[in-house]
């Protein structure tokens, strides 16, 4: 027997990333080439009357709208963003124009003499205006059983309300790309998620078939979802700067600009209207999901969607009526960022149990176990929990190993324990999978086996997690799996690096390949596998009625989470959170727990300290002097546990396990800072400010 | 181009400093954040830099007549390292930004950054400490009170440099800080609060109250502070709400991207509670005790 797959190895991409050696795209060293930098908006929403353009040195360039050779729209799920702005524009920090040239001085000191002149539009900028003026992108609805008549047989019926803040990425690497023009080759070079999301835009803003552009990921210093489609817009402006000016052409954001024009996380208002029988149960439930998405919709929809769908959590909840709307405001727009609006909703509804349980005078903990989900119980649209469901064992191990029950019954002011339970769907939304139809490869070349797929090493350890897949498979020494580069030009579509759907889903088709390969081993000395993605035979979607299996299975967790609040100061120590998952199985147990502290950590950050507002359009936290995340200083005692239950078309069982952690954090520290205070949480971040009230309001 | 200048000596700094106009700059961890444009652009220096931060003279800490001298240019985790910092000021130091910025950070800059949040500040403000200012003319000693005008504004002359600060070797019984961030580390201060006092049969017999970032500069009142001592703490504690009155009309805080101004004051005057009700309270009530012989 070989040891079991989930015995940690040492990441790969470790040593060159400690030692230096690693080179990000600011490293990367181009002959000739050009620098860029972006005239950004400075009004919310106006149009643009005139661009005036002082006289140009020599090899100095401005590009903008007229310099698209095709479409000047960034293609993504809605391509509604223009490369560069056109008549008007939407929001602070859009893009107007490329200064471009050889030297950074000079390139600021042209874009100080370049003079916009606007006229300013009315504009939105919260999503009540935007509510109110029904400024709407996207409006989705799904229902179960009959919602209506369930609430006219309720018992009583209780309303609740949750919203939640902006999040910004603060990857440690900003964003970059360079792209180089040669042998009628568009070349572009850059941190990024999803090479192939940036080939697709870059094919219709050149106007220009995918052969004639190779997307090359360079080494990523952290995405969290923020390189998932925003460097789409960046390698469409690089790479038409490249075109004009015929050498390459580099785009690096300092911190300051990339916070101010990149995407962040959706802040969301989530409202409910539970029908409770006489038994205080919930049998019916209204959810209204309202997203900021920001100036565009770009990739919104889909954020909507996992939202809505996720908006259940663990529970069945037998009568449904949910509603989604995506609304627009002259912010900066929204986008990807790890739970991918499924936090929002996790949140809102785990509060609201939370609450409703207090009220009855219930354990929260006993009143969401009773709704709790179990095998064969239909999903809230209306599909199938196929799988065992093990969230009683989840429970009982986080319970005992944080000694919750007594912790509660032993509680006293100021010293707080709070529960959630949460699941994350793995792989992407609705039929996403189905219609990426990822592709992979693996190539024998002797004692080698070369992999190809266009899955990114951002730092989440998928390199380390492929290789090991293929090589136990196989059942070669790990040094001999070659992973290929991730270059469009050199390895097949195995769709983006997202949705928690690597491991699972590109992963599972190595194994299949790798199977084939280790039973043909013999055969030749070069032999090709290839291998497309089919979803599981018993999955049916209707992505326009949204009903059926909006994913093939579901990773589960539960958290535990211990706070102190000063009685003086109203500061939130997090002491200590205690985790459970199933996640099938670890393919790596250090890389996995790694991921879980992580996005423990980074929901800690959301839940607590991480806040930022807008002023009309205008980020009042900008800059990392004033927008905080936590440090190692911040970080709790983190007790972290698995319980395996494989799943049969995961790889070794795996399923999803990037987003999960970062969904149960934040219900948990804010259960049990209401545990702790007496008080309801109902929005998040929760600061010293607004626990300082709200304990006054109380007294 | 930025231009600057290194001198090897004091004197030939000040002479610099007489000449041109110039910036002077010690660990560059304030100036370079305030003075930067941006990836790959040089920073915003209109003026040649003076670089400071090496000077051997401003190096130098040491006891002199029971008060403590720190050159300005000793850096912060110097000051942590030394055992002729008090704890309080240690328990200060130790909550500023993080090791590594530490390791640039001088005293001298953060007084002269004079920042409303600056953390040496309260305990400065609250030891009557006092800074040279030297230039070729000769030096004056001065009150910090008097040096910091207002905010990121000082009484220092174009030709002076910081030079040394001076602090009375005074350690006090009672002794409490807060530093409220928005994190526990490398986080710029909301609110802050300083209290010292020595209690002796349970009057008071000094007492020091100092509040950061929570008005244009250090909030201080000799007057409300000799109003306290002599009287017992039971009577301060009794009358707790008119001393927090008084003080209350002396914090003016701000909304700013870090807190707001209703939390940094109602935050500050319950911390200013805290020190009386808990810390002075709680501490004279155990010295009582002692001297009873109740405890061991
Ligand atoms: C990440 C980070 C975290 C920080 N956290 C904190 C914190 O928690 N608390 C806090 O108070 N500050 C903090 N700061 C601010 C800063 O580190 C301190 O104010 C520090 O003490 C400044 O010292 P310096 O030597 O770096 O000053 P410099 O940047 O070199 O100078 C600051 C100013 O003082 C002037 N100056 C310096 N020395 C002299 C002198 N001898 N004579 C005349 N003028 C002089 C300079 O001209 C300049 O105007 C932080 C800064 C950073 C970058």
């Amino acid at each position: 027997m070989k040891e079991s797959i989930s015995k940690p190895i040492q990441r790969v991409d470790g040593p060159a990333k400690i030692s230096g050696e690693a080179r990000y795209i600011g490293d990367m060293h181009f002959e000739n080439r050009l620098y860029a930098k972006t005239l950004r908006s400075t009004r919310a929403k106006a149009r643009i009357l005139s661009v005036k353009k002082p006289p140009l040195p020599r090899n100095y360039f401005i590009v903008g709208k007229d310099d698209v050779p095709g479409v000047n729209r960034m293609r993504t799920v809605v391509s509604d963003h223009p490369i560069f702005a056109e008549d008007t524009v939407e929001y602070i920090g859009q893009p107007i124009l490329l200064v471009v040239g050889p030297e950074r001085e000079k390139i600021y000191d042209i874009i100080t003499k370049i003079k916009v002149e606007y006229e300013d539009l009315p504009a939105l900028f919260t999503l009540e205006d935007a509510e109110k003026n029904s400024e709407v992108f996207t409006d989705y609805h799904y229902e179960k059983g009959e919602p209506q008549r369930a609430f006219g047989e309720a018992a009583t019926i209780v309303e609740d309300e949750f919203r939640t803040g902006y999040q910004e990425h603060v990857y440690l690497e900003p964003q970059g790309m360079t792209a180089e023009f040669r042998d009628d080759t568009m070349f572009v070079y850059g941190s990024m998620q999803c090479p192939f999301y940036a080939e697709g835009a870059l094919t219709e803003a050149l106007g220009w078939p995918a052969e004639r552009i190779r997307v090359i990921q360079t080494v990523t210093g952290g995405a969290f979802g923020g390189k998932e489609e925003f460097p789409s817009l960046t390698a469409c402006q690089v790479a038409v700067a490249a075109l004009k000016t015929g050498r390459p052409v580099t785009m690096i954001y300092d911190r300051d600009e990339d916070i101010i024009c990149s995407t962040k996380r959706h802040p969301s208002i989530v409202r409910y209207k539970a029908a409770l029988n006489r038994n205080q149960d919930i049998v019916a439930l209204e959810i209204d999901v309202l997203l900021d998405a920001g100036a565009y919709n770009g990739l919104s929809p889909v954020v909507l969607q996992r939202s809505m769908f996720s908006a259940t959590g663990v529970y069945n909840f037998p009568h449904l009526k949910v509603r989604g709307r995506n609304f627009m405001t002259n912010n900066v727009p929204s986008g990807a960022y790890r739970g991918f609006g499924a936090p929002q909703t996790i949140f809102g509804t785990e509060m609201m149990l939370h609450n409703i349980a207090l009220k009855l005078g219930i354990d929260p903990l006993e009143y969401k176990m009773r709704h709790a989900l179990k095998r064969g119980d239909p999903t809230c649209t209306g599909g199938k929990i196929r799988d065992i469901v093990k969230l009683p064992e989840i429970v009982k191990r986080v319970t005992q190993m944080s000694g919750y029950h007594d912790k509660r019954k032993n509680g006293q002011k100021y010293h707080g324990i709070g529960i959630s339970l949460f699941l994350h769907g793995c792989g992407f939304t609705g039929n996403g999978e189905q219609t990426i139809g990822s592709k992979i490869i693996l190539k024998k070349e002797g004692e080698k086996v070369i992999l190809k797929v266009s899955s990114t090493e951002m730092g989440q350890g998928a390199e380390t997690v492929l290789r090991k897949i293929v090589a136990y498979t196989v059942d070669i020494p790990f040094e001999n799996v070659i992973y290929e580069s991730v270059d469009t030009g050199k390895v097949p579509d195995s769709g983006p690096t997202v949705a928690s759907r690597t491991t699972m889903i590109v992963g599972g088709l190595l194994q299949q390949a790798g199977l084939e390969l280790k039973d043909r081993w013999h055969e030749a000395d070069k032999i090709e596998v290839t291998r497309t993605y089919r979803h599981p035979d018993y999955i049916d979607w209707n992505n326009d009625t949204f009903q059926g299996d909006a994913y093939p299975t579901y990773s589960w967790g539960a958290n535990v989470a211990e706070v102190e609040i000063d009685p003086v100061t109203y500061e939130i120590d997090v002491k200590k959170i205690s985790a459970v998952y199933d996640v099938g199985l670890p393919i790596d147990e250090t890389a996995l727990r790694g991921q879980m502290q992580g996005g423990i950590v980074q929901g800690i950050g959301w839940a607590t300290i991480e806040v930022m507002k807008t002023d009309e359009g205008r980020l009042i936290q900008k800059n990392l002097t004033d927008y905080k995340v936590p440090t190692s200083m911040d970080v709790p005692e983190v007790e972290c546990d698995f319980i395996n239950n494989p799943y049969e078309f995961g790889p070794f069982g795996a399923k999803c396990a990037g987003e999960l952690p970062f969904v149960g954090s934040p219900p948990a520290v804010a259960a049990a800072v209401s545990n702790a205070l007496g008080v309801p949480i109902r929005s998040i971040p929760i600061t010293p400010e607004m626990l300082m009230e709200m304990d006054s309001d109380e007294n | 181009m930025v231009k600057g200048f290194r001198p090897e000596t004091l004197k030939e700094a000040l002479k610099l400093r007489a000449q041109y106009d110039c910036l002077p700059i010690a660990g560059g961890t304030d100036l370079m954040v305030q003075k930067a444009r941006g990836f790959a652009l040089k920073p915003d220096f209109r003026k040649p830099l003076l670089f400071i931060g090496h000077l051997p003279e401003l190096q130098r800490l040491e006891v002199i007549n029971r008060q403590i001298h720190i050159g300005a240019g000793v850096i912060l985790t110097d000051l942590l390292n030394s055992e002729t910092i008090p704890d309080i000021f240690k328990e200060i130091l130790a909550l500023m930004a993080s090791p590594p910025s530490r390791n640039l950070a001088s005293i001298g800059g953060n007084i002269c950054n004079a920042s409303p949040a600056g953390d040496t500040l309260p305990y400065l403000y609250a030891m009557d400490a006092q800074v040279v200012l030297q230039s070729t003319d000769g030096e004056r000693i001065i009150p910090i009170a008097g040096f910091i005008t207002g905010p990121k504004q000082t009484d220092l002359k174009n030709s002076e440099l910081l030079t040394k600060i001076i602090i009375p070797q005074t350690e006090f019984d009672i002794n409490m800080y807060r530093k409220i961030g928005q994190r526990k580390g490398m986080s710029l201060t909301k609110a802050a609060f300083l209290g010292m006092a020595n209690v002796a049969d349970g009057k008071i017999q000094d007492i020091r109250i100092a509040f950061g970032s929570v008005a244009q500069t250090v909030v201080r009142s000799g007057k409300i502070e000799q109003s306290i001592v002599g009287k017992s703490t039971k009577d301060i504690v009794k009358n707790i709400s008119e001393i927090s009155r008084q003080y209350a009309a002396l914090i003016r805080p701000i909304d700013d991207a870090r807190s707001s101004a209703a939390y940094r004051k109602k935050v500050s005057l319950r911390l200013l509670e805290e020190f009386f009700v808990s810390n002075l309270a709680k501490v004279s009530n155990l010295r009582k005790a002692q001297s009873k012989g109740d405890i061991e």
